[in-house]
C-alpha cells in the first residue's frame, strides 16, 4: 500500500517493529567500544560485556574463555532474537525475513557442495554452516549427485528456488583449481541473483520499505562490483567473466558497470566512483598505507550509515535488515576488539567501526 | 698407570727410526684436526648467531601473521571452512641440498613454489585485500620456518630423516654438530694426551736400550782390554824368568846379517 503504510502497518507488524527498536537501543554505544578497547584480558572483556544488553551470556562457559566461544555465543544469541521475529512475523514480513537468511543459505549450500565435491562426511559440515541460513534439507544436498539433480530434488523444495540461476555445478570433477574457481563464481553468481531478487520484492512492496530499501541494496550492489573488479586485478578472471558477475540492481547499472568491467586498475575504479556522488566522498576517504584506512573499512562505514538511517523512518521492514546488518558488525567489531586483546597487538586495536 | 705404557717393540735403530716417522704423523695429524675443530667451531658459532636472529624474528613474524588473519576475519567473514575444502597440494615445498664444511655434511632446506596460486579467488567478494596481505605473511612465516629448520636441523647429519624440524621440539638437536666438534675435539686431545706421549716414551726406550747397549758393548771391550793386559804382563814375566835361567836365546833371526852355515861359498 503506497503512501498509506502508517494507517495499515502496525496492525500486523507493529508489535514486532517495537520489538526491534528495543533491541536496537541495545547495541553498543561508542562509549562501550571505549571501554572493552580498555581491557587488557578475555575476562574483562566478559565482565564489561556483562554491563551491557549481552548480559550474562558467557555465564555459563567453563574453562578459559577463546575467541571462538565468544564469537559463537554472539551468533547465537542474534539467532535467537531473529527466530523469535521470524515465527511472530505476517505476511509479507514473513517473506522479507526470509529473503534475509537467503543471502546465509547460498553460502551454506555451496559450502555443502564443496565439502561433497571433496568427499568430507556431511556431519563434519553440517557445524560450520551459519545458522541463521539453514534450512531442512542442508543434509540432503550431498546425495545430490549431479547439478540438475540437486535443483529439482532438493532446492526447489526450498526457497532458494526464487533464486532463478542455473546451477552451474560441473558433472566431472575438473582439476582442482577448477573447481574451486567455478565454486567461487557460482558464489558470486548467486549472491548476484539474490540481491536483484531482493530489490525486486522490495520493489514490488512498494511506499517506505521501497524508499528505505532501495540505497541499502543499491549499495550493496555497487559495492560487490567495486570490489570484485579490484580483487580480480592480477587474477584470471576475464573481463567479460567478470562483467557477469556484477549485480545489477545498482546505481552503477548499466553504464558504471560496463566501465567497471573494463577497468585495468585502481585509479581507473576511482575515476568511474567519481561520477558518482557517494561513492566519490566514499573513495575519498580510503588511503593505501597500511596504517590507513582501506576500502572495505570505508564500504563497511557506509554500510553502517545506511542502516542507521534505516531507524529514522517507521513503518516499514527495512528496520529489520538494519537490525540485522548492525549486529553482525557489532558482532565482528567485538571478535575484532577480542582478537587484538588476545594478540596483544593494541595498535590497530580502534579499527572497529563504531554504529552509534 | 695402565694406557701408558710404551709399545712393545724390540729396540733397534730401525725401530727408532720408525718410531720417529710415527711421532712426525701423529703430530701433522694433531695439527690438521685442531683446525678441524677450529673451523667447525668457527661455523657452530656462526649457525647459532643466525639462530638467535632467525627466532627473534620468527616471533614477531608469526605474531604479524596471526594479526593479519584477525584483519582478514575480519573483513571477509569465516573463511576457513572455504580454505580447508579447498587444500590438495602442497604449493611450497622443501627441497633437502646438502653442505659440506669442513667434512661434515649438513643438510640445508631450499623452499620452492610449486604451481600457481589456488587461492586466488577466495576473496573475491570481500576481504581480497586482506586476504592477499594474509597470504604474504604467512608466507614470509613458511620461509622464516624452513630457514629456521635448515639451520636447527644442520645439527642432526647423524639422523637421516631429513624431515622438516620445528623449532621447540628440536631445540635439542642443534647438538650433532656440537657432537662432530665434540668428537674432533676428543680426538684431538687423545692424541696429544695419549699417542703421542706413548711413543715418546717408546722412543725414549729405544733410545735409552741402544745406549745401554752401547755401553755393555764399550764395558766389554774394555775388559777384554785389561785382560789381554794382564795375560800380557804374565807371559813377560815368564819369558824373563826363563831369559834368567839361561836356556832360552833368541829364536834365530832370519834377518840377520850373520854368517850362514849351511852356505859352502861366501
Amino acid at each position: 500500500m503506497p503512501g498509506y503504510s502508517e494507517f495499515y502497518f502496525n496492525v500486523d507488524h507493529g508489535y514486532l517493529e517495537g520489538l526491534v527498536r528495543g533491541f536496537k537501543a541495545g547495541i553498543l554505544t561508542s562509549a562501550d567500544y571505549v571501554n572493552l578497547a580498555e581491557c587488557e584480558t578475555l575476562e574483562d572483556l566478559k565482565l564489561h560485556l556483562q554491563t551491557t544488553d549481552y548480559g550474562n551470556f558467557l555465564a555459563n562457559e567453563t574453562g578459559p574463555l577463546t575467541i571462538s566461544t565468544i564469537d559463537d555465543k554472539l551468533k547465537a544469541k542474534l539467532l535467537t532474537e531473529f527466530h523469535y521475529f521470524r515465527n511472530h512475523a505476517f505476511e509479507p514480513l514473513a517473506t522479507f525475513l526470509n529473503f534475509i537468511t537467503y543471502s546465509y543459505m547460498i553460502d551454506n549450500v555451496i559450502l555443502l557442495i564443496t565439502g561433497t565435491l571433496h568427499q568430507r562426511p556431511i556431519a563434519e559440515l553440517v557445524p560450520k554452516c551459519h545458522p541463521l541460513g539453514s534450512f531442512e534439507q542442508m543434509e540432503a544436498v550431498s546425495i545430490a549427485s549431479s547439478p540438475t539433480e540437486l535443483f529439482n530434488a532438493i532446492l526447489v523444495d526450498t526457497p532458494l528456488v526464487l533464486v532463478q540461476q542455473p546451477w552451474h555445478i560441473p558433472k566431472s570433477p575438473p582439476p582442482h583449481y577448477k573447481i574451486r574457481v567455478s565454486i567461487s563464481h557460482l558464489l558470486i553468481m548467486q549472491w548476484k541473483s539474490y540481491l536483484e531478487a531482493f530489490y525486486k520484492f522490495c520493489e514490488k512492496q512498494g511506499g517506505t520499505t521501497a524508499e528505505i530499501m532501495r540505497p541499502i541494496l543499491e549499495f550493496e550492489a555497487d559495492r560487490r562490483a567495486f570490489i570484485i573488479t579490484i580483487n580480480s586485478f592480477g587474477t584470471e578472471l576475464s573481463k567479460d567473466d567478470r562483467e557477469k558477475l556484477y549485480p545489477t540492481c545498482g546505481k552503477l547499472y548499466p553504464e558504471g558497470l560496463h566501465l567497471l568491467a573494463n577497468a585495468d586498475d585502481y585509479e581507473q575504479v576511482k575515476a568511474v566512483a567519481d561520477c558518482y556522488a557517494e561513492y566519490k566522498a566514499v573513495f575519498e576517504g580510503v588511503g593505501s598505507g597500511t596504517g590507513e584506512k582501506t576500502l572495505e573499512d570505508a564500504f563497511f562505514e557506509h554500510e553502517v550509515k545506511l542502516n542507521v538511517l534505516a531507524f529514522n523512518n517507521q513503518f516499514h521492514f527495512g528496520v529489520f535488515y538494519a537490525y540485522v546488518k548492525l549486529k553482525e558488525q557489532e558482532c565482528r567489531n567485538i571478535v575484532w576488539i577480542a582478537e587484538c586483546i588476545s594478540q596483544r597487538h593494541r595498535t590497530k586495536i580502534n579499527n572497529y567501526i563504531p554504529i552509534f | 698407570m695402565s694406557g701408558k705404557d710404551r709399545i712393545e717393540i724390540f729396540p733397534s735403530r730401525m725401530a727408532q727410526t720408525i718410531m720417529k716417522a710415527r711421532l712426525k704423523g701423529a703430530q701433522t695429524g694433531r695439527n690438521l684436526l685442531k683446525k678441524k675443530s677450529d673451523a667447525l667451531t668457527l661455523r657452530f658459532r656462526q649457525i647459532l648467531k643466525k639462530i638467535i636472529e632467525t627466532k627473534m624474528l620468527m616471533g614477531e613474524v608469526m605474531r604479524e601473521a596471526a594479526f593479519s588473519l584477525a584483519e582478514a576475519k575480519f573483513t571477509a567473514g569465516d573463511f576457513s571452512t572455504t580454505v580447508i575444502q579447498n587444500v590438495n597440494k602442497a604449493q611450497v615445498k622443501v627441497r633437502a641440498k646438502k653442505d659440506n664444511v669442513a667434512g661434515v655434511t649438513l643438510p640445508v632446506f631450499e623452499h620452492y613454489q610449486e604451481g600457481g596460486d589456488s587461492y586466488e579467488l577466495t576473496g573475491l567478494a570481500r576481504g581480497g585485500e586482506q586476504l592477499a596481505k594474509l597470504k604474504r605473511n604467512y608466507a614470509k612465516a613458511v620461509e622464516l620456518l624452513v630457514e629456521l629448520a635448515s639451520l636447527q636441523v644442520g645439527g642432526r647429519k647423524k639422523r637421516r630423516e631429513l624431515l622438516v624440524s620445528y623449532c621447540s621440539e628440536m631445540e635439542t638437536s642443534f647438538v650433532t654438530l656440537d657432537e662432530a666438534i665434540k668428537i674432533t675435539n676428543r680426538r684431538v686431545n687423545a692424541i696429544e694426551h695419549v699417542i703421542i706421549p706413548r711413543i715418546e716414551r717408546t722412543l725414549s726406550y729405544i733410545i735409552t736400550e741402544l745406549d745401554e747397549r752401547e755401553r755393555e758393548e764399550f764395558y766389554r771391550l774394555k775388559k777384554i782390554q785389561e785382560k789381554k793386559k794382564v795375560l800380557k804382563e804374565k807371559s813377560e814375566k815368564e819369558r824373563e824368568l826363563r831369559r834368567a835361567a839361561g836356556g832360552e836365546h833368541e829364536p834365530a833371526n832370519l834377518l840377520a846379517e850373520e854368517k850362514d852355515e849351511d852356505l859352502l861359498f861366501e
